[in-house]
């Protein structure tokens, strides 16, 4: 009896170790790593006599088996898309070389969906909530008066001394508003300048000149000179003509430009837009005018040329919060003075990822990419 | 007379309530102060003759020196064996001194040249008039009429410039058709300093309601001022036309050998000479009643020319304005040099009572300590102002290079660079007066913070206005004088720039004193340290710690020849930019007397 019993289990302990005969199967799961949902991730058990696998789907809408694509091995799993919130079901077909369905199965109806909560964007979840947070505390700063403190720009400053400098010389000011469509930010950028130089020339009862090189542009910019003249109240000194269309090509606009140039010979040039290879031809006439230039763009291969021959340059960001500095809106300045705070800090935590990463530890990495 | 034949000068400087008269002699090869005496000013009733009072002060120098210079009304000149002088000159303030208006175009511009203009000859500016100043036409119409100043400055447009916005000026001064403040027959002066082109429509205008004179422009261009004209032209209507109508005036011009200057038109003379022939920069200061005057010579630095400035605190004086100290400085700012401690009641009772009381001076050691800590903080805004006034020409065109594209410097900047200052002269009854000089010296550095080696000095008897008018005649002899009587060395500071932590060495410091003796001392940040040696020449080796500087760039050592003076060398190791004060009172007051004692300030 107990030798009958040792055989038993040594039996069932040899059929354990022994492979399980490998039927055809199939499991469809959602992908849970993915929070748009949209995915599943499809796992299937080979048998020996296939030589493919086609795959198939058919969802709650569909009156037949789809064609998926086929597979000649399942050793790995199979990430598909699928719609959110349909049952699919998924069927595997084993087929030999002479193109016989060997065995077949289909799988249960599997749903996916969207997570209600990204794990994996914590971080920029994070970030987000910081990055906001002071800004709209620093513009909730400016708005209680409470002094800001921006850096001071040469450039800024000399505005109104550029404007001055025309006033004393009895000449006219020359601001030029890019070359670009106001589809451009630096355009755009330009043209909301021009509104704060207009005022200026409005108080200062200077003469203002504004060339454009696009019909948009000449609108915008009427409009913005205008309501400036309005808001200093010299309605009486503002003209339409001052804001002038000349042409849309790029070299005859500058050809124009530096005709006004050499004819009216301004004291104050203001270039402050998009600009490409026309800019160094504009800058040196100013120059060769003696006339304050103050230029401002923010593309990085017109910089060298401005700096060069202009008396100011806005380089880049400078260029953009221009507006706040000559306004001083307060929702402007504190937003400026919100962005340079979270700038300073990726700076930071840049460099302090570059330190970590160069000394061999992963972990501040690994933080971001939660 | 030749200047070297020149034995004796009598100068007097009329101020508003005293009359001061110094005697000048030529001793051997040089000239120097024998005498002084003062009266009270005679300009008012029941006197209103100005001369009674110079004549009371002359005949006190007189009887003073043991020698005749008057022989009845009048002063003997040229000198004659012992008798009389070989010439008599004289400046003045009484009356208000000279008060002007002055207009541009640009605020920045042609207005601020023309102020510098007018401040540089003397004057007091009432009002700064611009295109750009945010004031409607009827308000600068009535803003003239309510003035009523003595002169008026107008400029305006760079030759070939603007003639709209000056001839607009020009017309709100006819309509205004203003009124001179003395002699009601007379017209106002104007003097004209603006655009050439517009000087027809500018006669046009005025000519016939004031007594209009033209001078080339102030600002031919935007890049250059030239402010001599204007200035002598302001000289001589102030002569002719303000004090014509002074009483008393036509008879002391009538005894003067040189023009009669304005009292701070002279102090900023002599500066200016002294200045050039040292060839060093200056900054002067007067803290009077009323208001503080601020000098300087500061070369430019991109044309290395030396370029005066004078600026006028009209509301920052140690009597009758010193409330306006309190309002301007701030109660928290006047208590933080003041080294014990005090009840903010009782020390606004007493900065009021001194308003109201302003001929009393302090009567016990604490009265005294509070009134210099107000003296600091109305020398210091006194300096704030000056160096926002004291700058660059704007408008100017920069030439850039690529290495500029990070550092673009603007125009406008000040002038003052107090690294580059060499000398220092204050002035004043709070500063030449004081119980002791060590306090004076210790009030000029708390206030003007000098930076890396600067001279000490203080004018003993207030003699630059007399020395500034003779050095029109004598220069020579002026700034003998000026070297050898008028000033009092108190000798020298030496103030690094930059900050460590406290306690840490913060510089060492060498010297070869006169006597022999050698000293050679590392002193830790906060600390001050006084060397007592007399005013002869010290070699001194200087050796700053990393990232502070003395003059030579940070962290560089620097040798030099300094001097000694009526309180010695000063080594103030408390730091600059920032000069931090403890924020603590307890703190703060330990550290004040900690720094008193340590240059015998209050010590007999």
């Amino acid at each position: 009896m107990e030798k009958k019993g040792v055989i038993l289990i040594l039996i069932f302990l040899m059929a354990l170790a022994l492979p399980l005969r490998a039927g055809l199967t199939l499991n469809v799961t959602p992908d849970r790593d993915e929070p748009e949902g949209r995915k599943v991730i499809l796992t299937a058990g080979e048998i020996e006599q296939a030589f493919r696998y086609d795959l198939f789907k058919k969802s709650v809408q569909d009156k037949d088996w789809i064609f998926v694509l086929g597979l000649t091995h399942l050793d790995k799993p199979v990430i598909l898309d699928v719609e959110n919130d349909t049952p699919v079901q998924f069927r595997i077909v084993a087929v030999d070389r002479n193109e016989e369905t060997i065995e077949e199965v289909v799988s249960d109806p599997v749903v996916t969906q969207a997570m209600w909560f990204n794990t994996k964007r914590i971080v920029r979840f994070i970030s987000m909530i910081l990055v906001s947070g002071i800004i709209l505390f620093y513009i909730r700063k400016a708005r209680k008066m409470q002094s800001i403190y921006l850096r001071p720009i040469a450039g800024l400053k000399a505005f109104e001394e550029a404007v001055g400098r025309a006033t004393e010389m009895g000449k006219s000011v020359l601001y030029v508003p890019g070359i670009m469509d106001l589809d451009q930010v630096e355009t755009i950028s330009g043209v909301i300048i021009l509104g704060h130089v207009a005022k200026m020339t409005a108080r200062y009862e200077a003469s203002l000149n504004v060339p454009v090189s696009r019909s948009l542009v000449m609108e915008a910019a009427r409009e913005i000179v205008n309501e400036s003249y309005l808001s200093e109240g010299r309605p009486d000194l503002f003209n339409p003509d001052m804001v002038h269309y000349y042409t849309d090509d790029q070299f005859a606009f500058a050809a124009a430009v530096d005709g006004i140039m050499l004819r009216e010979k301004p004291a104050a040039v203001f270039l402050q837009g998009k600009f490409y290879a026309e800019s160094l031809i504009l800058a040196e006439t100013g120059n060769s005018i003696g006339a304050i230039q103050i230029a401002g763009t923010g593309s990085p291969s017109q910089i060298p040329f401005f700096v060069t021959a202009c008396d100011y340059t806005l380089i880049g960001e400078e260029f953009f919060a221009a507006s706040a500095y000559l306004g001083q809106d307060p929702k402007l300045l504190g937003s400026i003075k919100g962005q340079d705070i979270v700038k300073g800090a990726i700076m930071v935590t840049i460099l302090v990822g570059v330190v970590f990463e160069s000394l061999g530890f992963s972990f501040f990495k690994a933080i971001f990419n939660l | 007379m030749k200047p070297d034949e020149i034995r004796s000068i009598l100068a007097t400087d009329c101020g508003s309530t005293t009359t001061k008269a110094i005697l000048i002699e030529k001793q051997g090869d040089e000239y120097r102060l024998v005498t002084r005496g003062e009266a009270p000013t005679t300009v008012e009733a029941p006197f209103e003759d100005v001369t009674k009072g110079v004549l009371n002060a002359v005949k006190e120098v007189e009887e003073l020196r043991g020698r005749t210079l008057l022989k009845g009304d009048t002063i003997i000149s040229p000198q004659k064996g012992d008798s009389g002088v070989d010439i008599y000159i004289s400046t003045s303030s009484a009356g208000g001194g000279l008060q002007m208006m002055v207009a541009g175009v640009v605020k920045a511009m042609s207005a601020e040249s023309a102020e510098r203009a007018a401040l540089g000859a003397g004057a007091i500016v009432m009002d700064v008039m611009a295109s750009n100043d945010g004031r409607m036409p009827h308000e600068k119409i009535s803003r003239i009429r309510h003035l009523r100043p003595d002169m008026i400055l107008l400029s305006g447009g760079v030759d070939g410039g603007t003639i709209s916005h000056v001839v607009e000026m020009a017309e709100l001064l006819r309509a205004a058709n203003p009124k001179p403040r003395l002699g009601i027959n007379y017209r106002l002066p104007v003097i004209y300093a603006g655009n050439k082109n517009a000087a027809s429509e500018i006669e046009k205008n005025l000519e016939d309601v004031t007594d209009l004179s033209v001078v080339p422009n102030l600002r031919p261009v935007l890049e250059k001022e030239n402010l001599g004209p204007a200035r002598d032209k302001i000289h001589d209507l102030f002569m002719e036309h303000v004090m014509a109508q002074a009483p008393g005036y036509k008879q002391l011009m009538a005894m003067t050998h040189a023009p009669i200057m304005p009292t701070p038109g002279a102090v900023g003379s002599i500066i200016q000479v002294i200045a050039r022939n040292e060839k060093i920069s200056v900054v002067g200061v007067d803290i009077g009643g009323a208001t503080t005057d601020v000098f300087s010579v500061f070369n430019d630095p991109d044309s290395q020319e030396p370029v005066f400035n004078r600026t006028v605190s009209a509301n920052l004086g140690m009597s009758y304005s010193i409330s306006n100290v309190l309002a301007e400085a701030k109660l928290e700012n006047i208590l933080r040099w003041v080294p014990f401690e005090i009840n903010e009641t009782d020390l606004r009772n007493r900065i009021g009572n001194k308003m109201i009381r302003p001929t009393t001076i302090p009567q016990s050691l604490e009265e005294l300590k509070i009134e210099q800590a107000i003296a600091r903080e109305a020398l210091r805004l006194s300096f704030v102002q000056h160096k926002s006034f004291a700058v660059g020409l704007k408008g100017v065109q920069k030439e850039r290079t690529i290495s500029d594209t990070f550092d673009q410097s603007s125009t406008g900047e000040t002038l003052v660079n107090m690294m580059d200052l060499d000398l220092l002269v204050g002035s004043g009854g709070v500063l030449s007066h004081a119980p002791r000089r060590h306090q004076s010296a210790k009030m000029m550095i708390d206030a003007f913070l000098p930076e890396g080696i600067t001279q000490l000095a203080v004018d003993s008897i207030f003699m630059m206005p007399q020395l500034g008018v003779l050095a029109s005649v004598h220069e020579k002899a002026a700034t003998e004088v000026f070297n050898k009587d008028c000033l009092l060395r108190l000798g020298t500071c030496i103030a690094p720039v930059g900050n460590v932590k406290p306690g840490k060495d913060f510089v060492t410091v060498n010297l070869d004193l006169p006597n022999g003796e050698k000293f050679n001392r590392t002193v830790s940040y906060g600390e001050m340290i006084l060397v007592e040696t007399p005013y002869a020449p010290v070699e001194a080796e200087i050796i700053p710690v990393r990232g502070v500087d003395v003059g030579g760039g940070a962290g560089q050592a620097v040798k030099t020849k300094i001097y000694g003076g009526l309180v010695g060398i000063i080594i103030d190791a408390r730091g600059r930019n920032p000069f931090i004060l403890p924020k603590n009172p307890g703190e703060r007051v330990e550290k004040l007397s900690a720094w008193s004692a340590a240059v015998k300030e209050f010590e007999s």
